[in-house]
């Protein structure tokens, strides 16, 4: 792998135009400095001004309503916020608070260094209360992922097959690509990109398994017996 | 101060989905860390948050990438969890063309002990030593659980100061019980610390309700506007509950300790 500088990468992609990402517009100002805000707050003028990287930590943290958001890219972050940031560097730690390794992830995959890791693998390699994961059917499987990684969901889009020779069929195709979508106003959006499934979807599918074995073993208890 | 400018350094925490509260210290060391500016970089990486064990090599341009485990011991996680997911086979790995350091958890720092010292103080500023009995309390009974063996090193470091009256250690379900802990401690005072990493669910919301302070869980950590009041009047002793001992912002100088103690023994590498 060849020396990589981030910075420098964004840089030039806010420069060429990529100035969205997740939910978040990037506005270059005549001062040189670079403002976040929420691209629904985009022509609001009551918003709530922040200058310091660390604080999209915190409004990163929950939604408007106060809940948790363990999953950065649910398109749910809080609006009504507007952050000031003076260079580049800053402006890398803040998207890397509201979207972590997001930049990084985007310049792996543009230097063909990104390997999508199949769901199938990442469910083999599991141990301990995860392992039952192991056990999830293609089926389910399917079902399980074009919920829990719906636009409503997740606004990643999911690079990995279900399996090394099973694609996401039940996933709209746009959904899997890492293709930049060419926004209005000639704006390009930085994708965020998932080549591997979450903790969340791991853990989702430890619940699938378990509930369908539950509902197996209680119906056999409740079968009647034959014989006797 | 610890400068390494060429290299990058990765704060390990184990994270929520429903907590808020659990990733807090192991951010908070991160921030505390990046503004002093002896790395790089440094970052957090999750095995149930953002950015992921699988994402955070993607995030680091330096060659050279120091991981510290912002957990309470070695276990399950440290030994099986973090090596898998980050590719890792030995002290110093070569994982996507990045030299990966793997250093000791915060939780086996030696200073620990001052650490549950310094916080069993001020959780109770002007109570005699002498008169108190301190119960530094843990889990226990985990799928190969350490911490309970890394609470009893610091008990019995503590007990050898001789500062508390007595020492002991409790755990949620294992004897010595936290909720028995009036009978086995003999002292007026009671200072109760959590060997957490943070103030998530067993150490904020569990373990009150074990030793009789709340009825049944509380509200989380951050949703309250004030932390408990001490001391709590209870079975005719005074009860002091302190933070869990992942909260101190000193971890950050222990998580940059741990970096030195890695470079001290593999220096040849």
């Amino acid at each position: 792998m060849n020396a990589r500088n981030l910075n420098q990468m964004v840089a030039v992609w806010v420069a060429d135009g990529f100035r969205q990402i997740g939910q978040i517009r990037i506005t270059q100002l005549d001062s040189g400095e670079f403002e976040l805000r929420h691209v629904e707050d985009l022509g609001r003028m009551d918003l709530v001004n922040y200058e310091d990287p660390f604080d999209a930590r915190h409004l990163s943290l929950t939604t408007v309503d106060g809940e948790f958001r363990p999953l950065k890219s649910a398109p749910n972050l809080r609006t009504g916020w507007r952050l000031l940031i003076r260079n580049i560097a800053d402006l890398r730690a803040a998207l890397d608070l509201f979207y972590p390794a997001m930049l990084g992830v985007w310049a792996s995959h543009l230097r063909h260094e990104l390997q999508p890791v199949s769901f199938r693998e990442t469910l083999d390699r599991q141990t301990g209360m995860y392992a039952a994961s192991k056990r999830l059917q293609e089926e389910e499987g399917q079902g399980l992922v074009a919920n829990a990684c719906s636009v409503e969901n997740c606004t990643k889009r999911q690079l990995w097959k279900f399996a090394e020779d099973q694609t996401l069929r039940l996933m709209p195709a746009d959904k899997c690509s890492a293709e930049s979508k060419l926004l209005e106003g000639g704006i390009r959006e930085i994708p965020l990109l998932c080549h591997e499934a979450c903790n969340l979807l791991v853990a989702a599918a430890r619940e699938t398994v378990k509930k369908r074995e539950r509902a197996a073993s209680a119906g056999a208890a409740a079968a009647p017996t034959h014989g006797g | 101060m610890l400068s390494k400018p060429d290299s990058a350094l990765i704060i390990v925490g184990h994270g929520s989905t429903v907590n808020q509260d659990s990733s807090a210290p192991t951010l908070e060391h991160v921030e505390t860390l990046s503004r002093r500016g002896g790395f790089a970089e440094v970052v957090s990486a999750f095995w149930k948050e953002e950015p992921s064990l699988r994402q955070v090599l993607h995030m680091i341009d330096s060659d050279e990438v120091y991981v510290v485990p912002n957990f309470i011991s070695e276990g399950y996680f440290t030994r099986t969890v973090i090596p898998r997911e980050l590719g890792i086979t030995g002290p110093v790995s070569e994982v996507s063309g990045k030299k990966l350091k793997y250093c000791e958890p915060v939780g086996n720092h030696v200073r620990m002990t001052e650490l549950l010292l310094r916080r069993a103080a001020e959780v109770a500023p002007g109570v005699p030593p002498s008169e108190t009995s301190l119960l530094i309390v843990g889990h226990g009974t985990n799928l190969n659980d350490n911490s309970a063996l890394a609470a009893k090193r610091e008990v019995d470091r503590i007990r050898e100061t001789g500062i508390y009256a007595e020492v002991f250690n409790a755990y949620m379900e294992e004897a010595p019980l936290i909720a028995e802990w009036d009978t086995y401690t003999s002292q007026p005072n009671v200072v109760v610390v959590p060997f957490f990493i943070a103030d998530g669910l067993h150490s904020f919301q569990d373990i009150p309700v074990l030793l009789g302070i709340e009825q049944e869980p509380g509200l989380a950590a951050s949703q309250r506007q004030v932390f408990r009041q001490n001391p709590h009047p209870l079975r005719g002793r005074s009860l002091f509950f302190a933070s869990s001992i992942g909260t101190e912002p000193l971890f950050a100088d222990l998580i940059l300790d741990q970096v030195a103690a890695f470079d001290a023994i593999h220096t040849a590498q």
